[in-house]
């Protein structure tokens, strides 16, 4: 168990800023998760933890200790990579035992070690068997049990279970989840996925273009998001324009007045989740107290378990909506007139300048 | 951080790139630029001139030699095209029996010795050759080897096999659906095979041109065996060093350097035309291999055999000769070992020295092999590519430059407590380290890089986890590597001769004297050796590469 402290971190390569003044702390024993789109620094952030990239400047702590300018080897931080990077001419024994060799551990304790974390990712049985004798799930547990069985003091994460198929991706999310509450272990995620992130993580920390959008737990992340690019990569959203004057708010499309519900006074812009928005078709009544914005139908697309509704305003805004099927409104042709309703407690606002801070 | 503690953290792969550009700035730069300089230095008064060239483009003796080595190299090039393209093509698209049998037989000819072909031509159509002796029989006078057309029969029976085998894996490689478009688009079977094949594998097809043009160029043994009278620039470099022997051998290393500019030269135009020419492509339809029908599949067999038959055919005869009955130089009719006998006898030397020189620069070769694959393919550094650059020198600078450059350089100065044993050594490290640098940097290329990592992450220190983790990953590379090593360098005769002295004669040198004294069954005893040797190698190359045929290109 340790904590890990990073103040300033910044790398480039060559002109471009791949971590821009990276400072966050991590408490022992949680799972972090770094989550954002690819190119946005999360990999170069966890392969600079490890050592494999050299920061420009910054400092890396674990329990206070700095570590920035050690060599990877003697970091003390386990990785699971994203392609296993399971050694392919030693047999599971001895590549779960490798780090334990170059730790000089006794040859006795090696065994029991080695033999007790097999049983924990359920491999007890496969101990003997070459990598390619394996399948990507159970070479990816032994990557896994390779790292925890050195009890390093970070566990770092490169997308561990992007590889594997759906199904077996759930399966191991879960089990990695349990494993690493057991262990207590201070954990480094990286993933692009976000159902990933918000499932798995103690905290969720957004990156894009080099700079940390938001950190903050799953459920602040999704229903707090820090600014515009967190409030769209993280699930869906709408936006919806703001006209104001000096003494009033309205939205544009709709013109329904809001001015209570914004604590700012500069130019910003609504949003709303897409399973926020209720599409009711003409003639019905919007619930009392309800925003209600008048739409046609672009498109309508059944996909099982919900129907997606995109839907443009009359001031041109492109509006997905999304809830359990309605055959009424799964009928309607395009160009149908529909009005969009939303509960005013529903509607959030972003500065409509710069990086769209959120406003509380 | 300061200058000093940088230094003395300077990281293990660091330290290995720099000890990697001092040996090549040691061994490779220095003697090849000691050779470019010394081009420009009068050999009387040892002042700057430019007089050397002045001399080269002047006098007929030299641009004659310029435009014979220009001649035969186009020539034979274009001849190894003429038979490489059809037999590439035959044998990628169509069923022809006996597949493995021919690409066998290809890399026999490929890394038989080279000067092997040039005297088995002559026992065959030389004046006292068997053919002409039997035409003669009956009073047809059949043409003499001797000469430009001879030394372009044996180019082109010698390099054909680089086209062949670069084309036809660039044909095995190639979508069929290209094809089948064009087919779709109205086009007959041969505008199809003129404006979509022939294209997509013209860069293989040039890169293998280009390889036969700077073999040619650079060959020493085959005009020298079969030149009489006509000279090459690689003939008038070398008995212009030895004419120069004790002075400053600046007209052979003037010579030597229009050499290297003529290879140089075509090698950019190749880059140049090719820079246009980029066609990536995803195998996602491989080609289909069709069945020839009638007459048409008959002539195509006796092709497709008769040409690897008739290039294995200098191999064949001189292991037939050293199997015959001899009296000293004599053949004396019937079989007899009395070849064997006189090779223990009289080169026991040169059969050692062989085995020592080679096997000693391919420990060498091997383990610089794997340092400098591993900075070439996972250091993204100044350094790295600069040695990546390096690493085509040796295919484009002649055995006689650098063995002169090794003569000027290190004769009489420090190194030269290693003798010309180490020399040698030396050389043939240098001269064939791009064999191993290339099978292992296409080795680890396909390791992934998360496999060192994942060792440096759980506590290995760089060097350890390239020991036991990226070599035992790459041995298979590196042992390739390794045995084409060992035949390119137990086959080297270029530079040796330019080096040997009384203790340090090889196989190849002895043959070529061997030769020039006209002792064909002592020449034929000691090539078998070679052979035998160069054929366990390319067996051993079969069990261990991946991709067999591309393995020796």
């Amino acid at each position: 168990m340790a904590s890990v402290e990073i103040t300033g971190l910044r790398k480039l390569y060559g002109n471009v800023m791949a971590l821009s003044d990276i400072t966050l702390s991590i408490p022992s024993g949680a799972f972090y998760t770094l989550l954002g789109p690819s190119g946005c620094g999360k990999t170069t952030l966890l392969r600079t933890i490890a050592g494999f990239h050299t920061q420009n400047s910054g400092q890396i702590a674990i329990d206070g200790a700095s570590i920035e300018d050690l060599p990877a080897h003697k970091r003390d931080v386990a990785m699971v990579f994203q392609d296993y990077a399971v050694f392919p001419h030693l047999s599971v024994r001895d590549n779960v035992a490798f780090g334990l060799k170059q730790r000089k551990v006794n040859r006795t304790e090696i065994d029991t070690r080695v033999t007790e974390v097999l049983e924990v990712v359920q491999l007890g049985h496969l101990a003997d068997r070459m990598p390619h004798e394996l399948s990507g799930g159970q070479q990816q547990r032994v990557g896994l049990a390779r790292a925890i069985v050195v009890r390093p003091k970070v566990l770092l994460m490169d997308e561990p279970l992007s590889n594997l198929d759906a199904k077996l991706r759930v399966d191991l999310r879960a089990e990695l989840r349990r494993i690493q509450r057991a262990l207590g272990i201070t954990t480094v995620y990286v993933t692009h996925d976000q159902e990933e992130a918000l499932a798995m993580s103690d905290i969720v920390c957004v990156m894009h273009g080099g700079i940390i959008q938001q950190a903050a737990p799953p459920l602040d992340i999704y229903l707090r998001p820090a600014n515009r690019f967190v409030a769209t990569f993280v699930g869906a959203n709408n936006f919806l324009a703001v006209s104001r004057t000096a003494a009033k708010a309205t939205l544009v499309s709709g013109g329904a007045e809001i001015t209570p519900l914004i604590r700012y006074d500069g130019p910003v812009v609504g949003a709303m989740r897409p399973e926020d928005v209720r599409v009711l078709a003409a003639g019905t009544t919007a619930p009392e107290g309800d925003i209600t914005v008048s739409a046609r139908i672009r498109e309508i697309s059944f996909i099982g378990r919900e129907m997606e509704i995109f839907a443009q305003t009359d001031a041109g805004e492109h509006i997905k909506a999304v809830s359990r099927p309605d055959p009424a409104i799964v009928a309607l042709p395009e160009n149908s007139p529909v009005t969009l309703a939303i509960r005013p407690d529903d509607l959030s606002f972003f500065v409509d300048s710069g990086d769209g801070v959120r406003v509380p | 951080m300061s200058a000093l503690t940088r230094l003395r953290h300077m990281d293990f792969w660091t330290a290995i790139t720099v000890l990697i550009l001092a040996v090549l700035a040691l061994l490779l730069i220095l003697p090849i630029l000691q050779v470019l300089m010394l081009g420009f230095v009068d050999a009387d008064t040892g002042g700057f001139t430019f007089g050397n060239f002045v001399e080269v483009f002047t006098r007929n003796y030299y641009l004659n030699g310029f435009k014979n080595s220009l001649y035969v190299a186009l020539l034979g090039t274009l001849g190894a095209c003429l038979i490489g393209i059809p037999l590439a093509f035959f044998t990628a698209r169509f069923v022809v029996a006996g597949q493995t049998w021919i690409s066998t037989l290809a890399i026999l000819v490929l890394v038989a010795p080279p000067f092997i072909g040039a005297y088995a031509w002559i026992m065959m159509l030389g004046a006292n050759g068997f053919i002409t002796n039997f035409f003669a029989h009956f009073g047809i006078n059949t043409p003499t080897i001797y000469g430009a057309h001879g030394i372009v029969l044996v180019f082109t029976l010698k390099f054909f096999p680089f086209i062949y085998l670069m084309t036809q894996t660039s044909l095995n490689g190639m979508n069929k659906s290209f094809e089948d478009a064009a087919e779709n688009l109205g086009c007959t079977p041969w505008q199809r095979f003129t404006k979509i094949t022939l294209p997509l594998v013209f860069p293989a097809v040039s890169t293998g041109a280009i390889i036969c043009f700077v073999l040619a160029i650079a060959d020493f043994g085959t005009p020298a065996i079969l030149g009489r009278g006509f000279r090459t620039l690689s003939t008038i470099a070398f008995s212009a060093y030895r004419s120069e022997l004790g002075g400053l051998p600046t007209m052979a290393v003037t010579v030597s350097i229009v050499m290297m500019a003529m290879s140089m030269l075509a090698l950019l135009a190749q880059r140049r035309i090719l820079a246009k020419r980029r066609y990536a492509s995803a195998l996602t339809n491989p080609p289909l291999k069709q069945r020839m029908q009638g007459w048409r599949n008959v002539v195509m067999h006796l092709f497709c055999h008769g040409i690897v038959l008739i290039a294995m055919l200098p191999t064949l005869v001189v292991v037939y000769t050293s199997f015959l009955k001899t009296n000293g130089p004599v053949f004396i009719g019937g079989f007899g070992l009395e070849s064997y006998e006189r090779i223990l006898r009289t080169a026991p030397d040169a059969i050692t020295n062989s085995f020592i020189f080679a096997l000693s620069a391919v420990v060498l070769i091997t383990i610089f092999s794997g340092l400098i694959s591993y900075v070439i393919v996972r250091r993204d550094t100044a350094a790295s590519g600069a040695i990546d650059f390096l690493m085509m020198v040796p295919y484009l600078v002649p055995g006689v430059v650098i063995a002169i450059g090794y003569v000027t350089t290190f004769r009489g100065g420090p190194l030269d407590v290693i003798g010309t044993s180490g020399l040698l050594i030396l050389l043939y490290f240098i001269r064939r380290l791009p064999y191993g640098v290339r099978s292992t940097t296409s080795s680890l290329r396909q390791i992934k890089t998360s496999m060192e990592e994942a060792a440096v992450n759980l506590g290995a220190p760089p060097a350890r986890a390239f020991l036991i983790i990226t070599v035992p990953l790459i041995l298979p590379g590196l042992i390739v590597g390794a045995l084409m090593g060992f035949i390119t360098a137990i086959n080297e005769l270029s530079s040796t001769l330019i080096l040997y002295d009384g203790g340090t004669i090889t196989m190849p040198v002895q043959i070529y004297l061997a030769v020039l004294d006209g002792e064909f069954g002592l020449a034929g005893a000691l090539s078998t050796v070679l052979l035998i040797c160069t054929g366990a190698c390319v067996y051993a190359v079969f069990r261990f590469a991946e991709n067999r045929d591309s393995a020796f290109l």
